[in-house]
């Protein structure tokens, strides 16, 4: 298990302040943040630009030393033993970082894996299994400066893998990404929890990928932890609200009343907008009002053209949570 | 350390091979040949041949083209060295693969000794094509103290390792290549006697020439290979470059991990 206890993680910025004076601020980037990662887990970590999860990653990772705060992976402290959580833990981030672009695919893995101890048949085999596994088998020993965005990625996930880690810290992977390669990447992140058991830490600005892919979500906001649970358990918490939008050819005076009336009677909010493709009425509760209002509308029977009804999601969640915190 | 070394090795060799950096290769060796053919124009049609009594003196040899041209042989391939190793870690930031490496587990001394090592290549290269160039010019070489020249050319590219690590960590520190690099070249071509002794500098100036790797490996290396010098002299000599070696390997060493650090902070943080 990962666990980080109640990190902590300034920076000291130093501002021009006239022509050779500077003046020193402290930006607290993370700021008492506590998570666990279990094995065969995924985690979302969500928050807005700059607030806190790329420094979170890069201290987990070891990269960065948190200012104060404790982070143990498996029982090993891995602030003072940053040697051996390298070979238990990796990062993968979006963009086209990370790669030598003068080397192919299998030399770039050749070298990272001879970087994590790797050797012999055991390195050539590994190499190969995940050039495979990533879809690369065709262009390996073609250079990554002439690969497209998509295959340096899928590399990138290889890259992350070479040394079999238990924990691997995801920021951003789908990046820029189309929607066919995002979604081979998201099957393939659920596999490597799901049936690899691998601790996975996710970091994404595509909501509905956490939604899809992440067992618990932590939100933070300004490095301080705002919400931690279950993506349901978030949207149940934070977003009251559900959304229902109809559009109906007509809808006259009379019938308006007489709606207006019956749904205030339930607890609906509804609004009554006029538009090209008809009346539009949108509608909002605590509740699902869908078969309260189609009994409502089978009793006039009102010729109805488009109905949404709009769950609430993650997203939602995250933009309501930040107005209340702004 | 082993593994690192191996590993850097052979990718700076797949990258050599693949994307020559023929214009550092080319300008190292016009940087040889141009101190080779000034030397050799202004010695022969400007002074005439005539020399300052005080530079047989300084030097203990009057054959000045020998010098120069071993000053130029040798200055090349410590801006060559220099320049491979000291480069590697802000090369590795600029081209965004240095998070990819420091997440890994392995030894920074073996992967720039593995850089290093491959360097020597090009450096080699380089530094043969001078000598080649300075024996048209007058180039005189005699075989002195030949055994001592491979000990000298090792603890000589020890030293300029070492230097490579503090000046990278410069770099580092200022997030430049250019103004950091050149800065130590200009000074070091100045005092370390490649084209004529330190001790026509001024006083204050020449103190800097102690401070140079390539002050005491020129003076080991005209001992060598171009004219006989006392043994007590070259042990001297010897000796002071071994301990500037060791002290610039400590110094580097623990620079470049502050550096590192500092890095992380300031520029991924």
């Amino acid at each position: 298990m990962l666990e980080a206890k109640h990190l902590h993680k300034s920076y000291t910025l130093k501002e021009k302040n006239g022509w050779l004076s500077r003046r020193k601020q402290q930006i607290k980037a993370v700021n008492d943040l506590s998570l666990t990662i279990e094995k065969g887990e995924i985690i979302g970590l969500l928050g807005v630009n700059g607030a806190g999860k790329t420094t979170t990653i890069k201290m987990l990772s070891t990269l960065l030393a948190p200012t104060s705060g404790t982070i143990s992976i498996d029982g090993i402290n891995a602030v003072k033993q940053p040697e051996l959580i390298k070979r238990r833990v990796n990062m993968i981030a979006g963009g086209e970082r990370m790669l030598y672009w003068r080397l192919s695919a299998r030399e770039n893995l050749m070298y990272f894996g001879r970087l994590y101890g790797l050797n012999g048949n055991t390195l050539k085999q590994r190499c190969r299994a995940l050039i495979d596994k990533v879809g690369l088998t065709e262009f390996a020993d073609r250079p990554v400066e002439r690969y497209s965005k998509g295959m340096k990625q899928r590399l990138q996930i290889a890259r992350g893998l070479i040394n079999d880690p238990d924990y691997l810290f995801l920021d951003e992977p789908t990046l820029g990404l189309d929607a066919p390669v995002a979604r081979q990447l998201r099957v393939l992140v659920k596999s490597l929890a799901k049936e690899k058991n691998k601790g996975i830490l996710l970091t994404s600005h595509y909501l509905e990928e956490v939604e899809e892919l992440c067992d618990h979500v932590s939100i933070i906001e300004k490095g301080h932890l705002l919400l931690q649970g279950t993506p349901r358990r978030i949207i149940q918490t934070i977003v009251k609200d559900r959304s229902l939008i109809v559009v109906m050819k007509t809808l006259d005076k009379e019938n308006w009343h007489w709606l207006k009336q019956e749904t205030d009677k339930l607890g609906i909010h509804a609004q009554k907008k006029e538009t090209n493709e008809g009346t539009r009425v949108d509608m909002k509760a605590t509740f699902d009002m869908t078969s309260s209002f189609l009994a409502l509308a089978q009793k006039r029977n009102l010729q109805l053209i488009r109905f949404d009804a709009k769950k609430p999601n993650l997203e939602d969640a995250i933009i309501r949570l930040t107005e209340v915190h702004d | 350390m082993w593994i690192a070394f191996s590993a850097t090795f052979k990718r700076q060799l797949i990258t050599m091979r693949r994307a020559y950096p023929w214009s550092f290769f080319i300008g190292h060796i016009l940087d040889g040949v141009y101190i080779t053919i000034f030397a050799y124009l202004s010695y022969h049609f400007i002074f005439q041949g005539q020399l300052n009594t005080q530079f047989v003196s300084y030097t203990g040899t009057s054959d000045y083209l020998s010098y120069v041209i071993m000053g130029g042989v040798f200055n090349s391939f410590a801006v060559s060295l220099l320049m491979i190793v000291s480069r590697m870690l802000i090369n590795e930031m600029r081209e965004g693969t240095l998070e990819a490496l420091l997440l890994t587990p392995s030894s920074r001394l073996g992967y720039f000794l593995g850089a290093a090592i491959q360097g020597l290549m090009r450096s080699g290269i380089e530094w043969l094509a001078i000598i080649c160039v300075g024996l048209f010019f007058g180039l005189n070489l005699v075989a002195a103290h030949l055994a001592l020249l491979l000990p000298i050319m090792i603890v000589l590219c020890f030293a300029l390792f070492a230097q490579a690590l503090v000046l990278g960590g410069f770099m580092l520190a200022f997030r430049d290549t250019y103004i950091t690099q050149n800065t130590l070249f200009v000074i070091m071509t100045l005092v370390s006697g490649v084209s004529f002794p330190p001790q026509f500098l001024p006083d204050w100036i020449q103190g800097l020439s102690l401070i140079m790797p390539l002050y005491y490996g020129l003076e080991l290396m005209r001992s060598v290979m171009t004219h006989a010098a006392p043994s007590s002299d070259i042990l001297y000599h010897l000796l002071s470059l071994s301990t500037l070696g060791i002290l610039y390997f400590a110094i580097g060493l623990l620079f470049m991990k502050r550096m590192e650090k500092s890095v992380l902070e300031k520029h991924f943080g």
